[in-house]
């Protein structure tokens, strides 16, 4: 192999690896979700864009940096998805498997089509004059974004790793993943657990659209995308298995990279979905461990 | 209503809606074209997404298995059936384009394949696995249909001229509403058979309770299999029809995920333990988004949304869910 492709592929590799950072943010919400009540959340990439929407109305309006608008998208998604969880998925008592994919089917189609009425089907974009700039390291070139993206995931799963392992209330989370009668008898309110899990896993998915926005274009349904992205992500490392979403992200990202450059970009969307399919009918505990690793 | 037409002797109603019902609203929707001719594309659409509801609730109402998958079985019947017709596009195998019909019997048994596989191979897992497959299939065939010359790409295809259907003009939009008019029947035909077969006990047993359905000797794969194949092959005769009436058509169209939900959520909506659920909810949501449509132009999925959060919170049974329990308390306050 020749200098030329053997940067090649470490460009797209660097790439790849990044993208995979931002779908494991998203992936990671999800399977928290998944991990501690057994939800499959549909709505999860409409959250995405509603933080996405957050940041362009942000710039639009009073022209803040896409960036700063991490700390108004992430309480908001926070509120939203503890709000949900408390108000909407509760009322479903023990229909919940069944009911929670409807419930958030039917929340993701208000979101988009809300989104859809409030801002026009158009894509649209912001401007800052550093979404362009790349950095090189070794002749790879990487795009200062994407580079951001990939970092601020790293300090979202860090924040969230000493959160579940160092702290009283990711002793209750945990507890209520294990088993939630058992945690409600040693006094966990189990109920604001599980509202707090939703809001969190909410809360990455907006913080995830912050990070894009600057990326990509926004459109009211850009979400549903994402949505399979975080279902690939989380069924690759396992239901509900963290470490395995972040994992499973990287994959992810790395797959549909080099699958992009090296065989077409046209099936991009493809590599991970067939990956995804092979993982389902092989594998459904996911790529890593025989038993599902609960939070 | 008399006390006795009320089952007091079931404790928990697993179907509701009875032949009766199902003649009154076929009535209706005979008499439909003689009254409002000029909506006649209203009532074409309406009657082949209430048939492809009906196909879709063998499999998610009767086998209790969520398909967001079906614009997939919906494509197939669509895609072959346009491909073998058009001279140009149909591979040299055939020797020249295939009549509609038979090509439109060509992609049911592509739709019933298809199910099959899947079906195999996914049935074994419990959950949400089925669901989460379906929807990635769906996209595989979607992605396929865009980057691939032969189907048009996301360009998509026009329909060629056609045959004359025993004499009959198919892109006359009268001969296109019976033709939906007999999909309807067809569909509800094949419910209410399989209601009182065999098959239908068993696949409420498995839908109420796997394990039991098992111990009672019943095979739930098998089962839910043979609910699979023919929802497959209803829905890809639907899509046949639905390929006629739109006269062309792009992936966008016929294979995206929004499709696939659509058709199941006028299915639960009107309620997926019923025979006629799909059918009212799918007459319901079609004349809601026609409304809506002008209201709130193309975010008409919103009503959609509501919809079915209201219905998974207050009536998990459906619209016909909560007609049988009026209908119940009726009786017994007799």
């Amino acid at each position: 192999m020749d200098q030329v492709a053997v940067t090649a592929f470490f460009q797209t590799l660097v790439q790849g690896l990044l993208t995979g950072g931002l779908y494991a943010l998203i992936g990671t919400g999800l399977s928290l979700i998944f991990g501690v009540m057994k939800v499959i959340n549909f709505a999860h990439g409409d959250f995405l864009a509603i933080g996405m929407f957050i940041t362009l109305a942000l710039f639009r309006t009073l022209n803040i940096d896409p960036y700063l608008s991490l700390l108004v998208a992430a309480p908001v998604g926070f509120a939203l998805g503890y709000a949900i969880q408390r108000f909407v998925l509760t009322r479903l008592g023990d229909r919940l498997g069944e009911g929670s994919m409807l419930a958030t089917l039917g929340l993701g189609l208000i979101i988009s089509n809300t989104l859809l009425l409030g801002f026009g089907a158009q894509p649209q974009s912001i401007n800052v004059p550093y979404a362009i700039k790349t950095f090189s390291f070794a002749g790879v070139q990487v795009s200062i974004p994407l580079l951001v993206a990939g970092l601020g995931t790293l300090v979202v799963i860090a924040g969230l790793n000493l959160l579940l392992y160092r702290t009283e209330l990711g002793r209750a989370i945990r507890a209520t993943a294990q088993n939630p009668l058992g945690a409600e008898l040693q006094g966990v309110r189990t109920a604001n657990i599980q509202a707090i899990v939703f809001g969190m896993g909410v809360a990455f998915a907006a913080i995830a659209g912050v990070l894009l926005m600057p990326l990509l274009y926004a459109f009211p349904t850009v979400g549903e995308n994402y949505t399979t992205k975080a279902f690939i992500v989380t069924v690759l490392g396992g239901l509900g298995n963290l470490p395995g979403a972040v994992v499973g992200g990287l994959v992810l990202g790395v797959i549909e990279s080099l699958g992009a450059f090296y065989v077409s970009n046209n099936y991009r969307d493809a590599y991970g979905l067939i990956a995804f399919l092979l993982v389902l009918l092989l594998r459904p505990e996911g790529l890593f461990g025989k038993t599902v690793k609960r939070v | 209503m008399t006390a006795s037409s009320v089952s007091v002797a079931r404790p928990r109603a697993l179907t509701f809606g009875n032949v009766w019902l199902s003649a009154v609203i076929l009535a209706v929707l005979f008499i439909y074209p003689f009254v409002f001719g000029k909506t006649m594309n209203f009532g074409i659409s309406t009657l082949l997404f209430a048939g492809l509801a009906m196909s879709w609730n063998i499999l998610g109402g009767w086998a209790g298995q969520t398909s967001l998958g079906h614009a997939a079985l919906l494509g197939i019947g669509a895609y072959t059936m346009t491909l073998l017709a058009t001279p140009e596009r149909v591979p040299a195998l055939f020797g020249g384009p295939v009549a509609p019909w038979w090509g439109t019997l060509i992609g049911m048994a592509l739709a019933v394949a298809l199910a099959a596989v899947w079906g195999a191979l996914t049935f074994r897992l419990r959950g949400s696995y089925f669901t989460l497959s379906t929807i990635a299939v769906a996209l595989v065939i979607r992605l396929v249909a865009i980057n691939s010359e032969w189907t048009g790409g996301s360009e998509g295809l026009f329909m060629p001229e056609l045959p004359r259907f025993f004499g009959l003009d198919l892109f006359d939009r009268r001969v296109e509403y019976w033709l939906s008019f007999a999909f309807v029947v067809l569909t509800l035909l094949v419910t209410h058979l399989i209601r009182r077969s065999r098959l239908g006990y068993a696949l409420q047993a498995v839908r109420e309770d796997e394990d039991g359905a098992r111990a009672l000797g019943i095979d739930p794969t098998r089962m839910k299999l043979i609910a699979f194949m023919i929802s497959a092959a209803l829905t890809a005769l639907g899509g046949a029809l639905y390929a006629i009436y739109l006269q062309a058509f792009e992936p966008h169209t016929l294979l995206e995920l929004p499709i696939s939900v659509q058709i199941a959520l006028m299915a639960i909506i009107g309620g997926r333990t019923s025979i006629q659920g799909p059918l009212i909810g799918a007459v319901l949501l079609a004349t809601f988004g026609e409304v809506f449509r002008n209201v709130f132009s193309s975010a008409n999925l919103l009503i959609y949304g509501v919809l079915i959060l209201l219905v998974t919170l207050y009536a998990p049974n459906g619209i016909m869910g909560l007609f049988a329990r009026g209908g119940q308390k009726l009786g017994t306050a007799r």
